[in-house]
């Protein structure tokens, strides 16, 4: 080892000065994102003004007074929280039967269930559109945004918990069962308690999806159930007239969840693995 | 295990939602495939609403292939996929590499490098097509300019001078253009999705056998051959897991394209359904066939690879 040491005592001050470089390289867009939001529209696309410049508020004032941020950022929490916690409801007990009681079926469902994400949501977007329309009603509804946010991540919610709940030893839950516990007794008590840490990574993946979605948010909504995606649709200027509008904008819209995303971040590696990867 | 209710009944609500999510439309899409559905046109008033006195049989499925823009969009839609995977799978185990060992501020540099990944892809698209890569507003363009400028200066100088005057003006890129947009579209998306195959990759390093790694050092094993024979077989299953995920997501890739290629003839499959959508419904229901069957032969292609590993 002696050998490996003395060799890399340059390698001590290059590997982490490169390392350091490429992460403000990674991080560099978000950056310009947060550091033009503070710059009038006119000076933002100034070069005399590319670093130096009176910061200023005003799109953010702009923003909050003229575009109704508050009721896109409520609309996308409030979708994204009840679709992350509808598709637990209907994925644990489906996941739990699949790791404690699995048939010979079950790799082919599991398999099934994530090929249907591959879908092109573009093929169906014209039936869904007029059925939700015509037929039922529900276009522009919470209930619709929580519908389809659901849906379409529920395989991905299914995958991971199945692949938290196959670590748990089988004899806990069968000890369970030989106390005479009721199944919802052995999810209640015993599953959700063991596999929380799973769980908790899935649901924040889950809302990570579910609020930068932004293929049906847009398309299913006009204004009653309309999410930050929305907003970002409608104010992508043309040729970057509005530079220090659409920076703030953008920022607003992802700040929560990046913010979170660091909070969590020890939880998300593991979920984002899926299981798979230890 | 005598009673197979229970399972049977804990799975039902989720195989049933899926089943209705994925058939209902499904179906509606073949129907309308086989149809001649347009929503605008003032000749063939009757071809506006779905009926099965409209029938054309495959004519959509002909058009479409008989369609250049058709094949312009699968071979995009290919292209644009398998060149993020291959540059997200190299920089993610470059990076994870150079990560993957305690130096200060090591916590940070995590929290930088994970920090694209939660950006919504509109954002994404927005913030790169505009302020980074514009030719004239945006950072590319004040870059390019602050150098052709640079280099005028410096052809005043005397002697010196004579050197630079045969450096070339440089020209802006304009990625909006039919032929640039695709690499704008694979800059961003690899720039959002590689610190997820670092943050696989790192997880994967970290279980590594160190024992392994010292006795391979003994033997007098270079560091590359380490790299190609213990790190690398090593990290297999990570990298099947990245490219499958990507895959997933990528296949369906729509706000970048709409934002970038807006119009240019530079689509992918999904795009061009919705050019197809915005009025000829039956063309676009068959195009979405289609796309369909693209993208169950890659999954069969991935789940094959991938499923037995994951069951154990």
């Amino acid at each position: 080892m002696a050998a490996v040491t003395d060799r890399s005592k340059l390698g001590h001050l290059i590997w982490p000065a490169l390392a350091w470089a490429v992460a403000i390289v990674f991080f560099f867009p978000i950056f310009w994102m947060v550091f033009t939001s503070f710059k009038t529209d006119a000076d933002a696309v100034k070069p005399e003004h590319l670093l130096f410049f009176t910061p200023t508020l005003e799109n953010y004032v702009n923003m909050a007074q003229n575009y109704d941020y508050w009721r896109f950022a409520t609309n996308s929490v409030i979708t994204s929280v009840f679709a992350t916690l509808i598709s637990l409801i209907v994925g644990i007990p489906a996941a739990y039967a699949m790791a404690f009681d699995p048939s010979a079926k079950t790799k082919d469902i599991l398999v099934w269930m994530l090929s249907t994400k591959m879908l092109p949501a573009a093929a169906v977007l014209y039936p869904m559109t007029f059925l939700t329309k015509n037929f039922l009603g529900i276009y522009d509804t919470h209930f619709l945004v929580i519908l389809v946010l659901c849906l379409i991540n529920l395989p991905i919610v299914i995958w991971m918990l199945f692949t938290y709940f196959k670590e748990i030893p089988k004899e806990i839950i069968e000890a369970g069962k030989m106390d005479g516990v009721t199944t919802w007794g052995e999810i209640k008590d015993i599953l959700i308690p063991l596999a929380w840490g799973g769980i908790a990574s899935t649901a924040l993946l889950t809302f990570i999806f579910c609020w930068n979605e932004a293929y049906w948010t847009v398309r299913l909504t006009t204004i009653d159930a309309a999410t930050l995606s929305k907003l970002i649709e409608g104010n992508r200027a043309p040729e970057g007239l509005f530079f220090g509008r659409l920076s703030a904008v953008s920022t607003a819209a992802v700040a929560p969840i990046i913010v979170l995303g660091w909070f969590c971040q020890k939880q998300l590696v593991q979920g984002l693995t899926f299981g798979a990867v230890k | 295990m005598a009673n197979r209710m229970i399972p049977r009944l804990l799975q039902a609500p989720a195989i049933a939602l899926l089943l209705v999510w994925m058939i209902v439309p499904l179906s509606m899409t073949i129907f309308f495939s086989l149809i001649r559905y347009v929503l605008n046109s003032l000749n063939r008033p009757e071809w506006t609403t779905p009926s099965l006195s409209n029938w054309r049989g495959l004519g959509n499925y002909q058009y479409v292939l008989e369609n250049d823009d058709f094949w312009i969009a699968i071979v995009n839609s290919l292209m644009i996929v398998c060149s993020i995977l291959v540059l997200t799978v190299i920089l993610g185990l470059g990076i994870a590499m150079l990560i993957n060992r305690s130096f200060p501020g090591r916590g940070i540099v995590r929290v930088l490098l994970i920090s694209p990944f939660f950006v919504m892809p509109a954002v994404n698209a927005v913030l790169w097509i505009n302020m980074l890569l514009d030719p004239v507003l945006g950072l590319q363009g004040i870059a390019i300019g602050a150098m052709n400028s640079m280099v005028d200066g410096l052809r005043d100088f005397p002697v010196l001078g004579h050197f630079f005057s045969f450096w070339p003006q440089l020209e802006p890129i304009s990625f909006r253009a039919a032929q640039t947009s695709a690499y704008a579209v694979i800059m961003m998306v690899t720039w959002q999705w590689t610190p997820f195959a670092v943050l696989i990759f790192m997880t994967s390093l970290q279980s590594e056998d160190e024992s392994q790694k010292e006795a391979a050092i003994l033997d007098g094993a270079s560091a590359w051959s380490r790299f190609i024979n213990l790190t690398v077989p090593h990290l297999a299953r990570p990298i099947t897991i990245v490219v499958m995920i990507q895959s997933i997501f990528h296949l369906s890739l729509y706000a970048e394209i709409e934002i970038v290629s807006r119009g240019n003839g530079n689509t992918n499959l999904p795009y061009l359904i919705g050019e197809f959508a915005s009025n000829n419904i039956g063309a676009a229901s068959a195009t979405g066939i289609f796309a369909v069957i693209l993208a169950n032969i890659v999954a069969i292609f991935l789940l094959r690879m991938i499923g037995k590993s994951l069951m154990d």
